[in-house]
């Protein structure tokens, strides 16, 4: 385990490219994190103007809300689909440099070459998953101050639930480079299905002129960004009447785990059998 | 001699095409093994199968007498193709992958590239090198670790005539060290340098496979005729050292794998009750004799 994961610290450790987009996505996240609550009371003053009775600003950073906060906007497709991509060319660029075939040839067995590529997706996740909830911890922190009493209550689950959908999400990734084996078909095709493909489908499913169904909360992307549903904003429940999650499901970490699960078994199946 | 490689009826088929068909051979230590053969004759497709990048559809096959695993794999050095490496990776992090892959410690790293001649350009990205200089780091991480085996497929294609002296010079270096050498080439020219033992390959089929001396130091051939030309096909069979034949218009033309005289196989035939019409000794160049023997039905 540690030897595969020397071998693949040293394909990634001078490669710009994967931390460009490394760099891009905390950028992106910290960003979309920090902008959240102006941009949403941007929107709340918006309203106001039309309202007799103003709604009150949102605050969204306070304990232990943050946590759930931050899990939702670091979950977004738009966001989420950054460690996708990084995936998507770590694994189809042993296709395009032949490297897997020379992996193989030097002694490499076909396992070990899907076990260091699956070391590789859990480590990302969990750094991933660790930096944000510093990050969470620290825009806590610093809005609530010590005297909040409720720190943690949703910190373990939220985070775990992160660590899951971005878990889930990147076998994804890697499923479809590993099936396509081409660094630009395979990028286009997973954003293409991640971001319009499947919210269409999903906006079919329950559009009202179809039956009733829960078919939606299996689709596999949607069954990742779902895991937290909505950000810990009261003021949902007021205006749309929805019912705002306190906890992560463990029913639906399952549905993307299954799918996860699931891709790795055919993965491996192709790995033993096919020529390379 | 030690048996290092033992192929047994090997076979591979893409859809139709029987890339490789019923292939067996035996390849002994310290020898430096040919297979040669047109592009397309399935050399690439054998040495694949032999290192797990494909499985065979039938036969089967084991290095240093046990069945092949990856561990077996650590203890040869292979060159399959074009050179496989990161390209925005440098020399030694490319071969360090390598080294850590086959369980090797890192102390041969600045040896094999100065063997290569790379060693100046050590820190230079893969995507830097010229197309020579890409197979030399090819051959020098095959180098990683004193394989017992060296394996390599057309490891002077495409290089100017200095790259060609460079790659031929190492591997006869290596050669001389003991190491067993498996080298796949479609040029004669190439095996019957480097190679002391050769196996030839068209279409998949083994055509011949001996010593390069025995196939290919032939320098002679005879050319004969008779009445009786199926009695004389059946006959000259038997003659010792007959190797092929070939027929064309009203001719046979035999090769031997060693020189007989006309007056040798004359005496020979007459006592079988062939006579001869035509009897005419037929000097023929190596490259001659190669397009013969794959020119032949097997």
């Amino acid at each position: 385990m540690i030897k595969l994961l020397k071998i693949e610290y040293k394909k990634i450790r001078t490669y710009k490219v994967f931390w460009i987009l490394t760099g891009l996505y905390f950028v992106f996240l910290a960003a979309g994190i920090l902008l959240a609550e102006f941009m949403i009371n941007h929107m709340v003053n918006d309203i106001n103007r039309r309202m007799p009775i103003p709604f009150p600003h949102v605050a969204i950073y306070y304990f232990p809300d943050v946590w759930q906060n931050v899990a939702f906007f670091a979950s977004i497709r738009y966001v989420l689909i950054f460690p996708a991509i990084i995936m998507i060319i770590l694994i189809t660029n042993e296709f395009t440099y032949k490297t897997i075939r020379q992996n193989i040839i030097n002694g490499m067995s076909r396992t070990e070459f899907l076990i260091s590529k699956l070391i590789i997706i859990l480590l990302m996740s969990v750094i991933m998953a660790l930096i944000l909830a510093a990050g969470a911890f620290f825009i806590g922190l610093s809005h609530s101050g010590f005297s909040e009493v409720d720190f943690f209550s949703k910190g373990i689950p939220f985070m775990a639930g992160f660590f899951i959908s971005l878990l889930c999400y990147m076998v994804y990734a890697f499923f479809c480079g590993f099936m396509l084996r081409n660094t630009g078909l395979s990028i286009a095709i997973f954003t293409l299905y991640s971001l319009i493909i499947e919210p269409v489908i999903y906006f079919f499913l329950r559009a009202p002129f179809m039956f009733r169904n829960t078919i939606y909360t299996y689709l596999p992307v949607n069954a990742v960004i779902r895991l937290t549903e909505y950000p810990a904003i009261p003021m949902l429940k007021k205006l749309m009447g929805l019912n705002l999650q306190d906890h992560v499901s463990i029913v639906a970490c399952l549905i993307p785990i299954c799918y996860a699960i699931i891709m790795i078994g055919i993965v491996s199946w192709i790995m033993k059998r096919k020529d390379l | 001699m030690k048996t290092i490689l033992t192929v047994d009826k090997l076979s591979k088929s893409f859809g139709k095409i029987k890339a490789v068909n019923q292939l067996s051979f035996e390849v002994r230590k310290g020898q430096v093994f040919g297979i040669l053969g047109p592009n397309g004759s399935g050399k690439t497709t054998t040495l694949s199968m032999l290192l797990d990048l494909m499985s065979p559809d039938n036969g089967e096959f084991s290095w240093f007498g046990e069945l092949p695993s990856k561990e077996s794999r650590k203890r040869i050095g292979s060159v399959i193709e074009s050179p496989n490496f990161f390209p925005y990776l440098d020399a030694v992090t490319n071969l360090k992958i390598v080294a850590d892959i086959k369980d090797k410690p890192y102390d041969d790293i600045p040896e094999v590239l100065q063997l290569s001649g790379l060693y100046e350009r050590r820190f230079s990205k893969f995507r830097t090198y010229s197309f020579g200089m890409r197979q030399r780091l090819a051959v020098a991480s095959a180098l990683l670790g004193k394989p017992e085996v060296l394996i390599l497929d057309e490891p002077t294609n495409g290089l100017d005539p200095q790259g060609i002296a460079q790659i031929r010079e190492i591997i006869s270096l290596v050669a001389s060290r003991g190491t067993t050498i498996l080298l796949a080439s479609h040029l004669l020219d190439e095996v019957q340098k480097i190679c002391n033992y050769v196996l030839v390959l068209r279409k998949g089929i083994m055509l011949f496979n001996g010593s390069v001396k025995d196939v290919l130091a032939v320098s002679d051939s005879i050319e004969m005729a008779a009445s009786d030309m199926q009695g004389l096909i059946n006959a000259v069979r038997e003659f010792p050292g007959f190797l092929s034949f070939t027929e064309n218009g009203g001719l046979i033309q035999a090769h031997f794998s060693k020189e007989v005289g006309t007056a040798g196989i004359n005496t020979f035939l007459y006592q079988r009750g062939i006579f001869l019409s035509h009897l005419a000794e037929k000097k023929r160049s190596l490259e001659q004799h190669f397009l013969e023997l794959l020119q032949e039905t097997p």
